[in-house]
């Protein structure tokens, strides 16, 4: 009896176990690169191309990793990892939608972790009409329903080596890709991630083109305030008597610096967030002329209720708080979180619309002031 | 215990809580600590003084001797040496209704929790644990089963806890965590006021179960048998200890340690149980010791600050080895 059920597991296994090898890849060294794509301020991912596709190449999968992930994209299904153009996509980001969207590419999304977060019109209205599989709530994807979509790549990110949910995927055969543009210092660096999504989908032409147009645009908006004065800028606020705020050298570091602001704590270097003892800002931010995204806080009434020192600070008396919190999707995603990583020229004009006395004309794309 | 001792013990409070005060992330040297109160002090040094590191130090003290009485008595009651302020479930109730106004949010329709949010199901959790303690005890004849009973509340709130995390945004579970990390800081006057009334009117209940309590060092029976009436001695340790422990937690978090510590602290210091003798040492040592932990926690003239539930169990924990191998043995 033991023998048999032991006969019948080995069978079991070599059924199931045999599943993987259908699809043999074929070797790296088979593929020929001809080009090298430019990547100006990105450093997490590198482009090569090669006969019929793409070499890409993601420097920083996670945060101080010290592998490499190499990635074959090619149209003919039978040499690569990645056939493209991808028809069946899996994103589990909201950064990683308006690429789609800008792309015209949005049709090709087909699950996502918690749907509700996405904003984007369009991509809601065919989460709407049931085109978009929810695949769990929030930053957990239910492995199950993404194998069963049988999708030609997910596109992940990971905080950490540690990644079971997306080892299991490529165990089961479906590609990953770690999208790696949360970790980029550079504003323009975030949104040069949509050559990534440029060749997925065949597009290297157009992602170039919407990139070139980003950059244009972020660079003219940079020098227009080149010459005029520098207000002083605060971020952030406290949670108890600690003030969480951006680094100097932060994406949002970059961004306040860029639009023409004096941040208080532009010298600061390092990765995270600054937790200062609420002394030290109140000593150093009091007659900062503006203050910007102060925390999740979307009213001058509930950050006094909060903590009533924010009264002391010059910003907060002339009501110059500037927040991003209050422009929200029709199911409650902050538009800033999604579009801001790819949008950084609207960003820097919405910043510099703040700083240099033109925010009262309605024109602001991410930022509300706050309410009273 | 000598009366010196008392006096070295009182000028030492005295001490850190000068301390406490005049050191923190901004230098502010003693002459402007001396304007602040009798001159002309500077505008932002005056509030930083008054507003911030004044309401702390004050918290601290109410703090540190709110639950170490509070840990006294439940040591006492159980005859247990493990017992804490938070053994019947006060801390899980409490974290439980801080959990669900947190992250229960995006379930109940709504986004952000103010601070004063917080404090309200703070108070909620705790007092709906300490109903549910008061209608058991009715029920049960043996107090041990409170301690049972408290473990099981402990768990069954971490396990609503568990999911809530689980189902939570990044940005809620941070809030969450820090919480659970506790803070003696950014109270108002107000709230303080509120607080310190709430310690005062506990201890003044003490007074009513200073003789049941040394009763009850010996065994409920032998207690009973000295006409205590062990029902309503129970009752009234019970509600004093919620009072302290939710007040508390309601506004400072979990702070862990300090009950648990001190009395043992206190114990090694003085040969006598006499709860007359015990009350007033557990009080001084238990807010001198969490001045002292609040003032490491402040990392004075550095910008940044360590939670002070770490630094509870960083001072606190190798303060009673110490003890404990310095007097070979555990008086309890």
């Amino acid at each position: 009896m033991k023998r048999l059920v032991f006969l019948s597991f080995l069978c079991l296994s070599l059924i199931f176990g045999s599943c993987k090898t259908d699809n043999p890849a074929a070797p790296a060294s088979a593929i020929v690169v001809t080009d090298t794509l430019e990547v100006k301020y990105a450093t997490g991912f590198d482009i090569q191309k090669t006969e019929n596709g793409y070499r890409l190449t993601i420097n920083n999968p996670w945060p101080s990793s010290t592998d490499t992930l190499q990635l074959d994209l090619n149209r003919d299904a039978t040499i690569g990892d990645v056939q493209i153009p991808v028809q069946k996509f899996i994103a589990t980001s909201t950064t990683h939608i308006p690429p789609l969207v800008l792309l015209d590419e949005a049709d090709k999304l087909i699950g996502f972790p918690d749907t509700d977060y996405i904003s984007s019109s369009v991509m809601r209205e065919r989460i709407n009409a049931g085109h978009v599989e929810d695949l769990g709530a929030n930053e957990t994807v239910n492995l199950e329903r993404t194998i069963s979509l049988e999708p030609d790549l997910v596109m992940g990110y990971g905080i950490d080596a540690d990644n079971p949910t997306y080892q299991s995927m490529m165990d089961a055969g479906i590609p990953v890709l770690y999208n790696g543009d949360w970790t980029e210092a550079h504003p323009l660096g975030r949104a040069e991630w949509i050559k990534v999504f440029g060749i997925l989908f065949d597009k290297e032409k157009e992602a170039f083109e919407i990139f070139k147009q980003i950059e244009t645009d972020y660079l003219a908006a940079k020098a227009s305030v080149e010459e005029l004065d520098k207000p002083t800028v605060i971020a952030g606020a406290t949670w108890k008597d600690i003030w969480y705020l951006p680094y100097g050298n932060s994406w949002q570091g970059t961004l306040i610096n860029d639009a023409g602001g004096d941040y208080i704590y532009k010298d600061t270097n390092g990765s995270g967030s600054l937790s200062y003892n609420i002394e030290k800002v109140l000593k150093d931010a009091q007659q900062a002329d503006y203050w910007i995204a102060p925390s999740q806080y979307t009213s001058y009434n509930q950050m006094l209720a909060d903590n009533s020192s924010y009264k002391l600070f010059e910003a907060f008396q002339n009501k110059v708080l500037y927040t991003f919190a209050l422009r929200k999707g029709a199911t409650g995603g902050v538009v800033y979180y999604e579009e801001a990583s790819m949008r950084p020229d609207l960003v820097l004009k919405d910043l510099i619309s703040i700083f240099h006395g033109q925010a009262s004309t309605g024109k602001l794309y991410f930022f509300d002031p706050l309410e009273e | 215990m000598k009366k010196a001792t008392y006096i070295i013990l009182i000028a030492l409070l005295l001490l850190l809580f000068v301390a406490d005060v005049a050191l923190g992330s901004v230098y502010i040297s003693f002459t402007e600590l001396w304007d602040v109160f009798l001159g002309a002090p500077d505008a932002t040094n005056a509030y930083i003084i008054t507003q911030l590191r004044l309401p702390r130090a004050v918290m601290a003290v109410l703090t540190g001797a709110g639950l170490a009485i509070a840990g006294m008595l439940m040591q006492t009651l159980f005859r247990n040496p493990l017992a804490g302020p938070f053994v019947l479930g006060i801390s899980s109730g409490a974290g439980l209704g801080v959990a669900i106004s947190i992250m229960g949010g995006s379930l109940l329709g709504f986004s952000f929790v103010s601070g004063f949010g917080l404090i309200a199901s703070s108070i909620a959790g705790s007092l709906a644990v300490f109903l549910l303690i008061i209608l058991i005890s009715l029920r049960i004849k043996d107090t041990m089963g409170l301690l049972i009973i408290g473990l099981m509340v402990g768990s069954l709130s971490s396990a609503v806890v568990g999911i809530l995390q689980y189902f939570s945004p990044s940005e809620q579970l941070r809030r969450y965590v820090f919480w659970g990390l506790g803070s003696l800081g950014n109270l108002t006057w107000s709230e303080i006021t509120l607080i310190g009334i709430l310690v005062i009117i506990s201890l003044a209940g003490l007074l009513l179960i200073i003789k049941p309590l040394n009763a009850l060092l010996l065994g409920e029976t032998y207690a009973r048998s000295l006409g205590i009436n062990i029902t309503q001695t129970r009752w009234i340790i019970i509600s004093i200890t919620c009072i302290l422990a939710g007040s508390i937690t309601a506004f400072a978090g979990p702070i862990a340690f300090i009950g648990l510590a001190v009395p043992h602290i206190a114990r090694l210091l003085m040969s006598s149980m006499d709860h007359k003798k015990l009350i007033p040492l557990v009080i001084i040592i238990g807010a001198a010791l969490l001045l002292a932990c609040d003032l490491v926690a402040q990392l004075p003239f550095s910008n940044y600050s360590l939670p002070i539930n770490a630094v509870t169990s960083l001072v606190g924990a190798p303060l009673v080895i110490w003890l404990i191998v310095k007097k070979r043995t555990l008086r309890f």
